[in-house]
């Protein structure tokens, strides 16, 4: 039991980083970034490049993760999100372009950092034992705790800094937040730019642990949207939520349902469709309309 | 008296429809001027060509004796124009403190900031037992206040109201009349207002401008207009 919510919870860390990033660009510009999986693959991609190929410690390859997607992020906005946003009426345009994104990043990964999978080694050795109740390597401890960091940091700056603030004012009344003084073009850069480079922080993370490889992109923003979709898309809150929970379920799923088979995310799946019939804007979202 | 905003001859349009047909308004420094009209007449038009959220077709808009047209909406609050939008736009999810610090979004002067805060909350001390309250859980009357305060908050140098007693109690459209003219007293501030509830606008501006169907049909003193048998007629509760 212990041991399934210690999983539980360090999966849920990163799968809460991901989802942040996520409902950050779509409440900033209403896009559903179908790339963000691939942004996430290609941070772990970046740590490997500079840890493993470089030989600098992870720490650095961990920054310069950050560094280039936040760098990604933002030229991805400004040159084809803003265009299509300023452009189209439609919300489906920034659909498709984000669906564009997302073959584009995978064929950018396969021709930087070809189809193996990739890993860095260890940062820690060392297992954790409580007693045989919780059993978990250090390294994969001392990553939940980052991705905890990391959370509480990202909410933090949200919540009480300038620029967190006018992200927060452009999310809930754009044009109240532009009679502000919000630059809106900018902010939007900004705030998809940081989305980004949640995602590439936590690529950096897992990499040390699971490795990354090209085919992780698409799954991983299917999971991304299961977060939101249970948390309510655009809230803080529930992408934390959704993020927690996706972890907890899969935790137990692969524990409890391992004697049927690989079942986890059918049942997963088929919770959600339940879930999302009854209360189709998640636990902490606003009905859609 | 100098002029801190004339609009010459300006013409909007939304899509192919006009909205304003060739408009001139002015305001001088330190009045009052409020624009009445029914529903569709132009009104709010007038501010969103201000304020840059619509550009205009043909004519000009000067502040402080410089050119805005094409000048974007958050570059008009750096330049001293803040503007209380119709139905408020509080941000619902953030707290009164949160609102009021978003109102000075553009100020560095940290020390000054929390002066004007101050400032604020004493003029508003609702606002201060709800300053850590979230905005939408506020009446309409509070809510109204806050955006008022949060206009302030940018120290503007003419404040654009639109339409700040829409859906309020009868009992509190009487004290953001009040406000509004305690604002006009204590701050250097000019004041547009845009009002569809004429007798509160009449009885609180200096001059006003009645629109008709985006032009201008009357103006004038407002208490001259208050006594007017056309307004009466038109805007002050008889039947166009």
């Amino acid at each position: 039991m212990e041991q399934i919510i210690a999983n539980g919870l360090y999966l849920g860390a990163q799968y809460a980083l991901i989802a942040l990033g996520l409902t950050l660009i779509f409440s900033l510009m209403n896009v559903l970034n179908f790339a963000h999986g691939q942004m996430y693959v290609f941070g772990g991609f970046v740590t490997y490049t500079v840890v493993v190929q470089l030989g600098l410690p992870f720490i650095v390859g961990l920054f310069a993760s950050a560094i280039v997607l936040a760098i990604m992020g933002a030229a991805i906005e400004k040159f084809l999100f803003a265009p299509v946003v300023r452009r189209s009426k439609r919300d489906e345009s920034t659909m498709l372009l984000a669906a564009g994104v997302a073959f584009f990043l995978d064929a950018v990964i396969l021709l930087f950092f070809g189809e193996k999978q990739r890993g860095v080694p260890k940062i820690v050795n060392g297992v954790f034992n409580w007693d045989m109740r919780i059993i978990m390597p250090y390294d994969r401890i001392l990553i939940g705790v980052l991705a905890i960091l990391l959370i509480v940091v990202f909410i933090a700056f949200m919540n009480y800094s300038k620029t967190g603030r006018a992200m927060r004012a452009l999310a809930q009344d754009k044009m109240a937040a532009q009679l502000m003084g919000v630059n809106v073009a900018r902010y939007s850069m900004i705030g998809f730019a940081l989305g980004a480079m949640l995602a590439g922080l936590v690529g950096g993370l897992l990499v040390t642990i699971t490795g990354v490889n090209l085919g992780m992109g698409g799954p991983t923003s299917i999971k991304a949207f299961l977060m939101i979709m249970i948390g309510g898309a655009g809230v803080i809150s529930g992408a934390i939520a959704g993020g927690f929970i996706l972890g907890m379920m899969e935790s137990v799923g692969l524990t409890v349902l391992s004697a049927y088979g690989d079942i986890t995310y059918l049942v997963i799946f088929a919770t959600l469709m339940i879930f999302l019939a009854v209360r189709p804007q998640g636990l902490m979202g606003k009905p859609w309309g | 008296m100098t002029k801190i905003l004339s609009v010459e001859n300006i013409e909007l349009y939304y899509d192919h429809i006009y909205a304003l047909k060739g408009v001139s308004i002015d305001v001088d420094e330190g009045e009052t001027v409020a624009l009445i009209g029914a529903n569709g007449a132009g009104k709010s038009s007038i501010l969103r060509a201000i304020t840059g959220l619509r550009p205009v077709k043909s004519g000009q808009i000067l502040y402080e004796g410089q050119k805005l047209n094409g000048t974007s909406a958050s570059e008009i609050v750096r330049r001293g124009i803040s503007m209380v939008p119709e139905g408020r736009r509080a941000f619902p999810l953030m707290s009164v403190k949160d609102n009021l610090l978003m109102g000075a979004f553009t100020r560095t002067d940290k020390a000054e900031i929390e002066q004007t805060l101050e400032n604020v909350l004493t003029r508003f001390p609702r606002l201060r037992e709800r300053y850590h309250q979230q905005a939408s859980t506020m009446s309409g009357g509070e809510q109204q206040m806050m955006v008022i305060g949060r206009a302030l908050m940018a120290r503007p140098k003419l404040l654009l109201l639109d339409e700040p007693s829409l859906g309020i109690a009868p009992k509190l459209v009487q004290d953001i009349a009040r406000a509004i003219v305690a604002i006009s007293r204590d701050e250097k501030v000019s004041i547009l207002l845009v009002e569809q509830n004429s007798r509160m606008a009449l009885s609180i501006s200096n001059r006003a401008y009645a629109l008709s169907t985006g032009s201008i049909a009357l103006s004038g003193n407002s208490k001259d207009l208050m006594n007017d048998d056309r307004i009466k007629a038109a805007y002050l509760g008889g039947e166009i």
